[in-house]
């Protein structure tokens, strides 16, 4: 079975950081330990940049001797990770998972891998190939997906600043405001609320 | 085995005659052996014929499984200087090949190579934490009294639990034999008596999977050890020495090519046979109906189809008018036909010397009954050897033959060679080849007329008769064998730009793979029991030095009078039988 105590050692010691690392891993829906929900912070320089990446994450029985298994819920443009479902090919996923390794070490190592792709094994030919032979189309799409699927100042955008206007700020305030917390609602609120 | 060697008849003639039912025939007496210089000076040109294949084969058991690899581990640990279990790690690493691994050696230099395949280069130092009596695992994050932690060799330390539950992953996913280190990046390969310790603690039943597993890489590891083929499986693994192509008889009894594990298919090499499995598969549907459907028109010989009607017309006008309809076809078309058509003509003779080889449990009977029928006779002519001994090379040449077909198909023919001959070349060829291959058939055709001839019936002046032209066909069949080999290696396969290799003619049949028999104790004695093994026949240079073997291939060999050589089967408990390995037990009790 899962070992239940490292793993909430492992999210104490992940959450502690989480506003320098840029990663942080929560329970999925807190009814069991072995599925959790990892996001990580789009790299800086990157066309990944400023967006918030969800990754699913399934623990294993065996875990952490076993790999746990990872994957992008939020829809990303990357050679390595599938444009399709958004599943990952990385090393440490896989043969090269390591006990001594933890799911902080594999979401840097996502985020690592956000900035460094490995076009020639990749996990999505299309994107790869695109990636080889045409790198501005490559970069410019991966910045739209980032814009349009990771960003959530994107998603529901309008809902929120309905909710906003209904609870009574005055719209291009909250419009603003919301652009500025990169779209985080209660952050958002709290800003207004503030200033 | 000696003791009754003052039996064996002296003189030449009636030795032949009666080699089968002695021990010791093998061993030349005096007198026999100058009479016979001549013929042992035949015997050392054709073995040094067969020198460029030597192969030996032994089969291993469960239970000779360890000692079989032990002679590796030792000559490794000994010359290498390491523990038991790295020499294993570096075995496994390199697939059991020691040869290679003292090649690399030089090569890459100690460092490399022990670290390329997981052995740490020095121990490590234990003076990491003397004061502590506590460690924190980095695994669970717990801290735990050293006496609780294990330190691979690499100086890695990681409690034992994890260890444990680790090695349990590890193996259930089947990768005993490279459990590595569980650092990131560490590239050590576990200590297996940690492995086995812990994990046994706590499951025996995975523990005892892991030893099974480290035991079987050195068949699963290796190439030259493979599992026997036969379903149900016997258990039991073959090992080479040598030439890896050739062809083996496991003590089970199943017949194989050691190099593609498919049964045996020489003159026709593994790749050939692939292709010549697959298309027989495809096109066998094809081939029965033509061969049901379809007559050949008697101006063209191309096969006509006849739909309906009586059975007249088909050699009749309709018939012809078909033919001449289908004659102005298309190129293409025509192509597609003239490839069926060669296909099927090798595939006929193919099959029915198969056929007639699946006649043999069948006729081996029938000759059974007719020789004790004789056995019983009033007559002064007793042994009657010659027939089974005449009936195995029926049986061998007839393999031969059958097997020659599909390999005249690819050699002669575009799939695989299609640029390898000139077309003038390839016909001077093929026509030199199915020269030898017609005679063969021939004889071999002649030699199944005389062995079915009821001599039961006979006069001994005709039984007599029927042993001459048996014995010489026997020899003469032979004799065309090895020539027919020698024309497909040296002429044919040899001039190829990509090698291609098949398994060596075997004048008495397959090689029976012999049981090794090793010694645990003595180390030095730990190797000769499978240089004996090697069997007296095959004389590589340092193997056969030993005078009483050298005098007894040579006298097993000469005694030979066409018949098969006799092999000694290597059998510990004594009271071995010389027998032809080819005749299945229960005949060779019989005899």
């Amino acid at each position: 079975m899962v070992d239940v105590s490292r793993v909430q050692k492992e999210l104490t010691e992940c959450n502690r950081d989480r506003e320098v690392s840029g990663v942080s891993i929560a329970l999925h829906d807190g009814s069991t330990i072995s599925h959790l929900t990892g996001t990580i912070a789009g790299p800086q320089g990157t066309p990944y940049e400023g967006g918030t990446f969800v990754i699913d994450i399934r623990l294993p029985g065996g875990y952490p001797f076993e790999p746990p298994k990872m994957q992008f819920i939020t829809k990303v443009w990357h050679p390595n990770i599938s444009s399709q479902n958004g599943a990952i090919c990385l090393d440490i996923l896989k043969d090269q998972w390591s006990p001594a390794l933890t799911l902080k070490t594999a979401l840097l190592s996502l985020q690592a891998l956000l900035s460094a792709p490995a076009p020639d094994d990749p996990q999505d030919a299309v994107v790869a190939q695109q990636y080889l032979r045409d790198y501005s189309t490559f970069s410019a799409t991966a910045r739209y997906w980032t814009e349009a699927f990771a960003k959530s100042s994107s998603t529901g955008m309008e809902e929120k600043v309905q909710k906003l206007v209904e609870m009574g700020f005055p719209e291009d305030m909250v419009r603003s405001v919301l652009k500025s917390v990169n779209g985080d609602e209660n952050m958002a609120l709290e800003k207004l609320c503030s200033g | 085995m000696v003791t009754d060697a003052e039996e064996v008849s002296p003189t030449a003639s009636s030795s032949e005659l009666e080699q089968e039912d002695d021990d010791d025939d093998c061993y030349l007496s005096d007198q026999e052996d100058d009479a016979l210089e001549e013929s042992v000076l035949q015997v050392l040109e054709d073995e040094r014929d067969e020198d460029c294949h030597w192969s030996s084969t032994s089969v291993i058991t469960k239970e000779s499984l360890l000692a079989a690899q032990r002679e590796d581990l030792r000559k490794v640990m000994e010359l290498l200087g390491l523990r038991e279990h790295h020499a294993r790690t570096l075995l496994i690493h390199y697939r059991w090949d020691v040869e290679r691994i003292f090649e690399l050696l030089d090569q890459k230099g100690r460092d490399r190579l022990f670290s390329e395949a997981g052995i740490p280069l020095q121990p490590a130092n234990n003076a990491g934490s003397p004061s502590s009596t506590e460690v924190t695992c980095n695994v669970c994050y717990d801290d735990v009294p050293l006496s609780d932690a294990s330190k691979m060799d690499c100086g890695h330390n990681y409690c034992n639990e994890c260890w444990t539950g680790y090695f349990i992953v590890k193996i259930n996913e089947g990768q005993s034999r490279r459990i590595k280190c569980m650092a990131p990046k560490c590239n050590t390969i576990c200590d297996e008596a940690i492995v086995r310790k812990l994990v046994n603690a706590k499951r025996p039943d995975i523990a005892e999977r892991f030893e099974r597993f480290l035991l079987e890489s050195y068949i699963e590891d290796n190439d030259t050890v493979k599992w026997c083929p036969s379903t149900p499986h016997c258990g039991n693994a073959i090992r080479v020495k040598g030439d890896i192509h050739c062809e083996v008889e496991c003590t089970c009894g199943r017949q194989f090519c050691f190099n593609c594990s498919s049964e045996a298919h020489s003159p026709c090499s593994c790749v050939m046979w692939e292709l010549w499995i697959k298309k027989c598969r495809d096109e066998s549907e094809t081939v029965n109906w033509i061969t049901v459907n379809t007559k050949p028109c008697p101006k063209c010989h191309k096969p006509v189809e006849k739909n309906g009607g009586c059975n007249l017309v088909a050699s009749g006008y309709a018939v012809v008018l078909l033919a001449e309809i289908t004659h102005g076809q298309s190129k293409k078309t025509e192509q597609a036909r003239r490839n069926l058509y060669r296909y099927m003509h090798y595939h006929n003779r193919y099959k029915a010397h198969t056929d007639s080889l699946k006649q043999e449990a069948k006729l081996k009977g029938d000759i059974q009954g007719k020789i004790s029928i004789s056995e019983n006779k009033d007559s002064k002519i007793k042994d009657y050897s010659w027939v089974i001994n005449g009936l195995n090379r029926l049986f061998r040449s007839r393999r031969v033959l059958s097997y020659s077909y599909p390999f005249a198909f690819y050699m002669f023919g575009d799939e695989i060679f299609k640029d390898e001959m000139t077309s003038d070349e390839r016909e001077l060829k093929q026509n030199l080849f199915e020269d030898q291959q017609q005679q063969l058939e021939f004889n071999v055709e002649r030699l199944s007329g005389f062995l079915e001839r009821d001599f039961q019936n006979f006069s001994d002046d005709e039984v007599m008769d029927t042993m001459k032209h048996v014995i010489n066909l026997s020899n003469v069949v032979d004799r065309l064998c090895k020539q027919m080999y020698q024309c497909i290696e040296n002429d044919l396969l040899y001039p190829l730009r990509t090698p291609h290799n098949i398994a060596p003619y075997k004048s008495k049949g397959l090689d029976r793979a012999s049981e090794l028999n090793v010694c645990w104790d003595s180390s030095e004695q730990g190797l000769q029991p499978i240089k004996y093994s090697q069997d007296e026949h095959k004389s590589q240079p340092g193997l056969s030095g030993s005078s009483i073997f050298g005098k007894r291939q040579l006298g097993s060999s000469s005694n030979n009078n066409g018949r098969p050589h006799k092999r000694e089967r290597n059998d510990a408990h004594g009271g071995a039988a010389l027998f032809d390995l080819n005749v299945p037990a229960e005949v060779a009790d019989k005899i």
